[in-house]
Order: C-alpha cells, then sequence, then structure tokens
C-alpha cells in the first residue's frame, strides 16, 4: 500500500517557509486565523458553491496543520522536498531490524503476563529515544546546505524511518497500559 | 474581508427570512432545548420546567415523552424506554452489559444496531426512540418561538463514534428537523462558558452525564474555540454509578423489569441526596426481600471508585495528546448532572490540582451552548469560530487484519486523506474493503462501521490497478467514503452497507411509516423547506453582486439573472422540485462568480500577512 500526496504543500497553505525549524505557537495562530477566515460556519448564508469551496479550503487548511505540527511529518516533508522519499518497503538495517523485533517480543511477553510495570519501563526506554532523535532533526535540517548532502540526509531518512518504528512500538504500549 | 463578502447577503437573507433556530441538548437521562434571543441563550420551558427526562412510553402506536412517560412506565415498564441514548448505534453485543438490567426486550438485528420489541409485537429502532424526544423538544420550541423550526444543533458525546453519530442524525431527520450540525457536549459547554466569561486560554472540560461520559481539552483565543484533544467513554455515567449502587446494596438482580427500574430509581435518588446530606436511608423493595440500610458518602465515594478511575484515566490520556499537563491548563469545567455529586466534584479537583468551575447550571450549559452554535449558523454570531475534532482515529482493513489508519485521532475537523491500494491477485476485479474506527492495530479490537465492495476493475496483473480511496470528515464528525481506479480512471462501483446506521432508503421508510408524516405533511414540510432555501440564494446572491459586481462577466450576469427570475417564478409556485432544481440552477449559474468571489477572499486572507511578517515572527 502506497500513500498518495494529493494535497497541495502544506507550507503554502499556511504561508509558512518551507522549513523543519517552525515556531508552534507562529503555527497555531496562523492557523486559528486562516480558520477563522475559510471555516465553512462562516459562508452558511452563501451560495452551494461558495460553502464547497469554503468545505475544500478548511479542509486542506486542517490537513496541513496535521501534518506540520508534528515534526516527525514535517521532516519528512521537507525531506521529500530534498528528493528523498520514505517508502512503504524501506531495507532496514538488520541489527536494527533484531532489536525491534527482540523489544517486540519483550513487549508481547510483558502484555501477556499483564505486567504493567514492565510494560511501562520498556514504553519509558523507548519514549527517551524517541525524544532524542527528534531533537536530534533540527540541528540535522540546519546543517543542510553545506555542499554535499547526500550522507546527512541519508542519516535524516534512517532516523525518520526508526521513528516510524518507535511510533508503533509506543503505540502498542499505549494500548497495553489502556487494558 | 471575508466578513464584508458574507454578511450582506447573510443579513440580506436573515431580514428575508427570519429564521427559527435552536440548540437541543439530546440527553441519556435529560434533554432541552434553548434558543438565542436578543444576543444571549436561554433555554425553553414547558410544562415543568425545562428539562424533559429521556424517556419515552409507548401505548401501541402512541408516544408519551418525558414525565408523563415515567409515571406510564410504573405499570408499563417493558413498554417504556429510558437512557435509549446508550443504545444509538450499537448492536447487542455492544450493550449487553446494559441489557442484563433493563426492562426492554432488546433483540438482535442481524449484528446491526439493536431493535427494541413491545409488549405488543411492534419492533423499533433506538433512532426512532430517540426521534420521539426530538419531537417533543420540537414541538416544544415551535410552541414557545411562534412557528416551524428552519434548523436545529443537536449535540452528542465528544466520544461518540460514527455509528453513534449518524444514529443521532437519522433521530433527528426521522423527527422531520433540519439537522444544521452535531456539536461535541463539551464544546458546547466551552462555547457557553466561553461567550460569558471572554476567556483566553486552556481548559479542560469533564462532562460526566447519565450515560457518557467525554473529557475535552480546549484552547481559546480571540473567538476561536480549537479543540486540542478529547477523550472519553460513550458508555460510561451516573446510569452505572446507579447500578453499581443497586448491586452494592442487594447484589446481582434477576431481570424483572419493574423492580429493576424501581430498584434503579432508588439508588438515584439517594446518590442525590447525598449531595446535600452526609448520609442518608435507603429502601429497596424486591421480590423476595426488602433491602433497608444507611449509606454514607463515603461508601458511595468507594462504590464510585472504579468508575471515577476510568474517568481520571481517559483524563491523562487527553492532557497528553493535548501536550498539556494539569498545571498548565488555566481552569477545568464541569459539566453534566452527575458533576453535582461532592463524590465526584472532590475527585475531579484532587486530579486536576484545582476547584473546579461549575457556575452554569451544568444540566443546562450543553444546551445553551447549541443555542449559540445554531445562532452561529444560521448568521446571528460572527465572532466565533469552533475548531472541533474527530475522536477517534478512521482506518482501512489491510492484509492480515491490520489497521492502517488514514485520519488519526483528534485531527481537526472537517479533515480528509487519501490511500492507494494496489490489486493483488492477477485479473482481480473488485475489491472488499472494510472501514473501521479505533485506535488498536488488528480488526477486532476496533469498531467496524462499513463494508465496501469495490467492483468494475478493469482486469490487470496483479499490482497493475491502482485504486485511490479517499476518506472525508464532514463538520458533524461523520465520515465519507470514495473510491477510484486511477489506471482507467473509471469510478468503480461501491455498495455501502453500513454496520450500524440506517440507508437513506430506511430513513424515508420510517418517515413515511410514521403517523406524524403523513404524505401531505412531507409535501408541505418540502415545500417549505425549499422555498427558505431558494429565498436564501435569492437574498445572498442579489447582496453579491451589489458588493462585487466588478467580478462578475457579462455572460454570468445573464444567465444569473435569468436563473434568479426562473427561480423566484418557481418559488411562488407549489411544486418543491421545480424549486429544488431552480436553485440548482441559479447555482449553477452563479458558480464562476462564486468561485471569483471565494478566491479573492481567501488570497485576500492569505495576503493578511505578508511571508515577511510571518518570517519575522518565526525568527523571534
Amino acid at each position: 500500500m502506497t500513500a498518495v500526496d494529493s494535497s497541495p504543500d502544506p507550507f503554502a497553505t499556511l504561508g509558512l517557509p518551507a522549513r523543519f525549524d517552525v515556531d508552534i505557537r507562529a503555527l497555531e495562530d496562523r492557523f486559528r486565523e486562516l480558520s477563522r477566515e475559510v471555516h465553512p460556519d462562516r459562508f452558511v448564508g452563501a451560495a452551494a458553491s461558495e460553502r464547497a469551496r469554503a468545505l475544500i479550503a478548511t479542509r486542506a487548511l486542517n490537513d496541513a496543520y496535521q501534518v506540520l505540527r508534528r515534526p516527525q511529518r514535517r521532516a519528512e516533508l521537507v525531506l521529500a522536498r530534498h528528493g528523498v522519499v520514505i517508502g512503504d518497503r524501506e531495507v532496514l538495517a538488520p541489527a536494527f531490524l533484531m532489536e525491534i523485533l527482540e523489544l517486540r517480543e519483550e513487549l508481547a511477553t510483558a502484555r501477556a503476563a499483564d505486567d504493567t510495570a514492565r510494560v511501562a519501563a520498556l514504553a519509558a526506554t523507548m519514549r527517551a529515544r524517541q525524544s532524542g532523535l527528534l531533537d536530534g532533526l533540527a540541528p540535522q535540517f540546519a546543517a543542510l546546505g553545506g555542499g554535499d548532502d547526500a550522507a546527512a540526509l541519508a542519516i535524516l531518512k534512517r532516523d525518520l524511518i526508526t521513528l516510524r518504528y518507535v511510533d508503533r512500538y509506543l503505540d502498542e504500549c499505549d494500548a497495553a497500559l489502556d487494558d | 474581508m471575508l466578513l464584508q463578502i458574507s454578511e450582506p447577503g447573510e443579513s440580506a437573507a436573515k431580514a428575508a427570512c427570519k429564521k427559527r433556530v435552536v440548540g437541543i441538548d439530546l440527553g441519556t437521562t435529560n434533554s432541552l432545548v434553548a434558543v438565542v434571543l436578543d444576543a444571549s441563550p436561554a433555554v425553553i420551558a414547558g410544562d415543568g420546567g425545562p428539562i424533559v427526562p429521556s424517556v419515552v412510553s409507548y401505548d401501541g402506536a402512541d408516544a408519551v415523552v418525558g414525565r408523563a412517560a415515567i409515571a406510564r412506565g410504573l405499570a408499563h415498564p417493558g413498554d417504556t424506554v429510558a437512557s435509549v441514548k446508550r443504545l444509538m448505534g450499537r448492536s447487542l453485543a455492544d450493550v449487553d452489559a446494559v441489557v442484563a438490567l433493563s426492562p426492554n426486550q432488546l433483540i438482535d438485528d442481524a449484528g446491526r444496531m439493536v431493535k427494541l420489541r413491545f409488549t405488543d409485537g411492534r419492533e423499533r429502532s433506538p433512532i426512532q426512540v430517540s426521534a420521539a424526544i426530538l419531537a417533543e423538544l420540537k414541538g416544544r420550541a415551535e410552541a414557545e418561538l411562534g412557528g416551524a423550526l428552519d434548523g436545529v444543533v443537536i449535540t452528542v458525546p465528544a466520544y461518540f463514534d460514527d455509528a453513534q453519530r449518524q444514529a443521532t442524525r437519522d433521530a433527528g431527520r426521522l423527527a422531520g428537523l433540519e439537522v444544521l450540525r452535531l456539536l461535541a457536549e463539551p464544546t458546547a459547554a466551552a462555547l457557553a462558558y466561553g461567550l460569558d466569561r471572554g476567556t483566553r486560554g486552556t481548559y479542560a472540560i469533564y462532562d460526566l452525564g447519565g450515560g457518557t461520559f467525554d473529557i475535552s481539552i480546549l484552547t481559546l483565543v480571540d473567538g476561536v474555540f480549537e479543540v486540542r484533544a478529547t477523550g472519553g467513554d460513550s458508555a460510561l455515567g451516573g446510569d452505572d454509578l446507579d447500578r453499581a449502587i443497586v448491586t452494592a446494596l442487594c447484589g446481582a438482580l434477576d431481570g424483572d423489569a419493574g423492580i429493576v427500574r424501581a430498584a434503579m430509581a432508588e439508588a438515584r435518588l439517594a446518590k442525590e441526596r447525598l449531595t446535600a446530606a452526609p448520609s442518608t436511608e435507603v429502601r429497596i423493595a424486591l421480590a423476595d426481600r426488602v433491602v433497608e440500610r444507611t449509606l454514607t458518602r463515603a461508601e458511595l465515594a468507594a462504590i464510585a471508585a472504579p468508575l471515577l478511575e476510568r474517568t481520571g484515566k481517559a483524563c491523562r490520556r487527553a492532557l497528553k495528546d493535548a501536550g498539556f499537563t494539569a498545571a498548565e491548563l488555566d481552569g477545568v469545567v464541569l459539566v453534566g448532572g452527575s458533576t453535582r455529586s461532592p463524590v465526584v466534584r472532590d475527585y475531579v479537583a484532587a486530579l486536576f490540582a484545582r476547584e473546579p468551575l461549575c457556575e452554569i447550571d451544568p444540566d443546562q450549559v450543553v444546551a445553551l451552548g447549541a443555542a449559540v452554535q445554531a445562532d452561529v449558523l444560521a448568521g446571528g454570531t460572527t465572532d466565533v469560530v469552533l475548531l472541533d475534532v474527530v475522536p477517534l482515529s478512521l482506518g482501512l482493513e489491510t492484509m492480515g487484519g491490520v489497521v492502517e489508519k488514514l485520519i488519526v485521532r483528534n485531527s481537526t475537523i472537517p479533515c480528509g486523506a487519501t490511500q492507494t491500494f494496489t490489486t493483488y491477485a492477477d485479473n482481480q476485479t473488485g475489491f472488499d474493503l472494510h472501514v473501521l474506527q479505533g485506535e488498536r492495530e488488528t480488526v477486532e479490537a476496533c469498531r467496524s462501521l462499513a463494508r465496501f465492495q469495490l467492483r468494475g476493475v478493469p482486469p490487470m496483473v496483479a499490482g497493475a490497478a491502482r485504486v485511490e480511496i479517499t476518506f472525508q470528515v464532514d463538520a458533524d464528525g461523520i465520515l465519507h467514503v470514495a473510491a477510484k481506479e486511477l489506471t482507467s480512471q473509471i469510478e468503480a462501483a461501491i455498495d455501502v452497507t453500513p454496520s450500524y446506521g440506517l440507508t437513506d432508503e430506511e430513513v424515508e421508510r420510517m418517515l413515511i411509516e410514521s403517523f406524524e408524516f403523513a404524505e401531505d405533511d412531507l409535501v408541505a414540510r418540502n415545500l417549505r423547506t425549499e422555498r427558505v432555501e431558494a429565498e436564501r440564494i435569492l437574498a445572498a446572491t442579489v447582496a453579491a453582486m451589489a458588493t462585487d459586481a466588478h467580478l462578475l462577466d457579462d455572460d454570468v450576469r445573464i444567465a444569473t439573472d435569468q436563473a434568479m427570475a426562473h427561480l423566484r417564478a418557481v418559488a411562488a409556485g407549489e411544486d418543491y422540485l421545480a424549486i429544488r432544481a431552480g436553485v440548482e440552477a441559479l447555482d449553477r449559474a452563479s458558480k464562476p462568480f462564486a468561485e471569483r468571489r471565494m478566491n479573492l477572499a481567501i488570497t485576500a486572507a492569505m495576503a493578511g500577512k505578508s511571508l515577511a511578517a510571518v518570517e519575522q515572527d518565526l525568527a523571534r
């Protein structure tokens, strides 16, 4: 299964420069400002086609906001602008693959044994790793543009793929803790 | 800028046809209707106050609603339905815990929404029972406002899933209401509070009603109400506490309808007495014995603890989703009748480490907020925008019974997502698609919303055909799905079988069957609806043409003028289908003009802040 990006550029939609480093407060303010202008609730008295346009504009705005407010999605977007796209069947480093498989098994065991403390501990470790990876994104993006970016982009790509696995893992930890 | 464009049209339309719009809180235990008059919302009172108990009692084909239904229920428990909201959009398997103590006979409908069977053998959907409550509120509002309603906003628990929302909207349609919007209850409460207080900041809305629990974290800035995260449990409320009290005092009860209902009622009264008093006497008459004893507030707290802990868990998750800690909040607002109990208040105060706010009557605040939103949608209040979210992730089943999420929870609505699938077998001409809602990775752990069969895909080798699936969530939080085969550009045929909701045909059939809507009424209602729409669009078009004449070229002006003349002519007649066609024709004729105005408005909005200014903000 492949995701298709049929939406226009989220940065353009929100009128922000296309770069990873986004001031979240400014993004939120901009989102609210634009929402106030284009939201369908402002067009209830208008003709159907005008209402439809408001709906489309708002949907594009909401979808763009959804992408830009998440550092990971934003990073993937900026990376794609550098020509690096993360596909569905990325080949992982064997060591990382083994590690994540073992961690998943450990989680499954802890879950089966109702060992909440163990699940929480696994989640905490993974969350620390997530923060580390996320914190590392901004300096990596800032360092781009110094000539040969290929190696730097490859590292960014690897980190973002790792983050996808980390996310899935944390989702499962949350589900286990919810039970 | 947009205001200048849309306002003249709106006020002209408003002058042309003064709109009667109301907000309805369709609650598990109680329902209310409210309206904005003179710029402030007020509940509409009937005989015995504004509250209509959400109880319906059937005498053959006739429905009695509210206090009269409660009275009738004493003698006819099997024909009297309380807390029907808990059955909305639910199958029999979903509600087994409720069924165990229900005086009503609930029957399975092939795994779809549960039905109720009455003592005369009639069967009704929970949608029909809810529609009876809505019809009562509608009658009340129309009597107060002196004419037929033009539209309503109905509130739903924020945590209601797609099936429950659809069922609620269908109930509105069945009651003959134009449902302008489904609005999340905590968001409605925030609206009532926010306007009242001119607030700015981030608030938690803790809403514990008769049968549902919601927690929403909202940020209020200059009239924009942005829901940051929501969570809850659509099967947890005061009802459950009543049941827990009965079980704690009497042990498990058998299924005798009258005895169970009386025991639950006594438990509720005891619980309510404990709001003012530290202890109370309880007397519950069972088939074989009478249970008499003293119940203290401390005992109630112990009985309630497991239920309250479930709310606490949802609150912690919502805070985490919103990216806030309890200490960072500006306040916590209590909503719902169950929050009157000191046991609940103490729990919330401890959970958020602050005294919760409850200045507005927790029973009325949701209806008041709904009335404000109805007024916004009718063009009355213009400085408010609500940005609500989808409460649960939406996805599709993929290979191996895994759910692929297309839209994640807490996405602002309306929103959309697109995903492409390829065929996995040679010459495969169809796809089975399974739409699910929920947070888990596996199909079994999520709620099934609908199954699609996509046919007419041209035969190709495996992987060559590409089918694009589009999810769109509208402003009511309801999902719409579309599919297209990309290589052939064929819009493949889709058969939708909603797992819980009603098909349009079913709603139409129920409408026609319902004696309240004899065919004449239906025609009269349609005629009225279409006329109002015609007047609205005519007024809006005239105003727009006056304001933005420079955007009109001659062709469009002539076509629009002709369409307007035609619409005026048919609107004077009695044929609602002709009026509907006339409205559509005018819309088509003026479309290039409308698009130009919209483009201009959006461009202007975008240009409101220059890129340089944005960059400056970023640098700061």
